[in-house]
């Protein structure tokens, strides 16, 4: 049974590159954590796809975790040169307010320090973790949706209902 | 553990993690009124998964809060469905909503934000508040029945 179930590594491979692109770039990353829950989705559609048993919600929920995880990986290398051209654009019009120094509100050159933390090599690892653990728990939510959506219905799950065993002590001490 | 044991316990660590999640948000502005640095960091953690335009970011303690009006309202939504939950679903079995309740709940949210998108209308940030409640709600509902099942699966299969 367990065999028969499809490999979950190039759907959250493909979901989560798209996902992580799509979070990376400026302008489009606007629609906040759409892109994460959507790239888990599509990662579900895939898995369901090449499945040929009925997927699980936990099944769903395990690669959206990946596709979160490869997401932040993805996010970070392309949040990189992003936010140095980002740093640049800004500069270049805080030295073009610089000929209008007089006319500017006091403070005005403060306005590039504030809002961000330093760019430090700590900062950044610390920043990646985080991102990583947000975007995982939001790919779990995107991952179960996804195979809530896509799944193939087997005859006795017709209803998304799944059997909660009463009693699983023995499975636990074997 | 028994099974229904798993599902109170992702119950209750989704609860403590929505709670602790929006009080971060309100902790952040509440930080930098107190010229806290540490606010920066909040800042920066929700800056992963919000725009932050402070145009459309409620005020609190004179300053916006950490996500937008409509993440702020999806995030009091999935609070509101957590709290919900065990009424209306219970902990003896699981079952994920139906697609239809889903896609319903999600059109408000879907419609505002296409038309803010095309500069069709612009929505003031109460109703970008109550679009984002609305889609909150349902999805405590995926989360919580989601994570029981992975691990009532790996306690039945634990070679997984």
């Amino acid at each position: 049974m367990i065999d028969q179930k499809p490999r979950m590594f190039m759907p959250a491979l493909i979901g989560g590159a798209v996902a992580g692109i799509l979070s990376g770039v400026p302008f489009i990353n606007c629609l906040c954590c759409i892109w994460i829950i959507g790239g888990a989705i599509l990662s579900a559609y895939l898995l369901s796809k090449d499945s040929s048993v009925a997927l699980s919600a936990g099944d769903g929920a395990i690669v959206g975790v990946f596709t979160g995880i490869i997401a932040a990986v993805v996010d970070f290398i392309v949040s990189i040169p992003f936010s140095a051209m980002s740093s640049e654009f800004t500069r270049s019009i805080m030295e073009k307010l610089a000929d209008y120094a007089e006319e500017m509100p006091k403070g005005w050159e403060n306005l590039l320090e504030r809002g961000g933390i330093e760019k430090s090599i700590p900062m950044l690892m610390l920043g990646f973790v985080i991102s990583v653990v947000i975007f995982s728990v939001l790919g779990a939510l995107g991952g179960i949706i996804g195979i809530s959506v896509f799944k193939k219905k087997a005859s006795q799950n017709d209803q998304g209902v799944i059997d909660v065993p009463k009693n699983t002590d023995n499975a636990e001490h074997r | 553990m028994k099974a229904i044991n798993k599902i109170i316990f992702v119950y209750f660590g989704t609860l403590a993690g929505i709670l602790l999640w929006i009080a971060a948000i309100f902790f952040a502005p509440y930080l930098k009124s107190q010229t806290s640095e540490w606010n920066r960091l909040i800042y920066a953690v929700f800056s992963l998964i919000c725009h932050q335009i402070p145009s459309r970011c409620f005020y609190v303690y004179g300053y916006p809060l950490a996500v937008c009006a409509r993440c702020l309202g999806v995030y009091f939504g999935f609070l509101t469905g957590t709290v919900f939950y065990p009424f209306l679903k219970g902990f003896s079995k699981i079952s994920l909503p139906r697609i239809k309740t889903f896609i319903l709940m999600s059109l408000p949210i879907v419609a505002d934000k296409i038309g803010n998108v095309f500069h069709l209308w612009m929505t003031p940030g109460w109703l970008r508040f109550i679009t984002g409640l609305i889609w909150g709600i349902i999805l405590p509902f995926f989360f919580i029945a989601g994570l029981s099942d992975y691990f009532i699966n790996k306690m039945k299969n634990p070679e997984i």
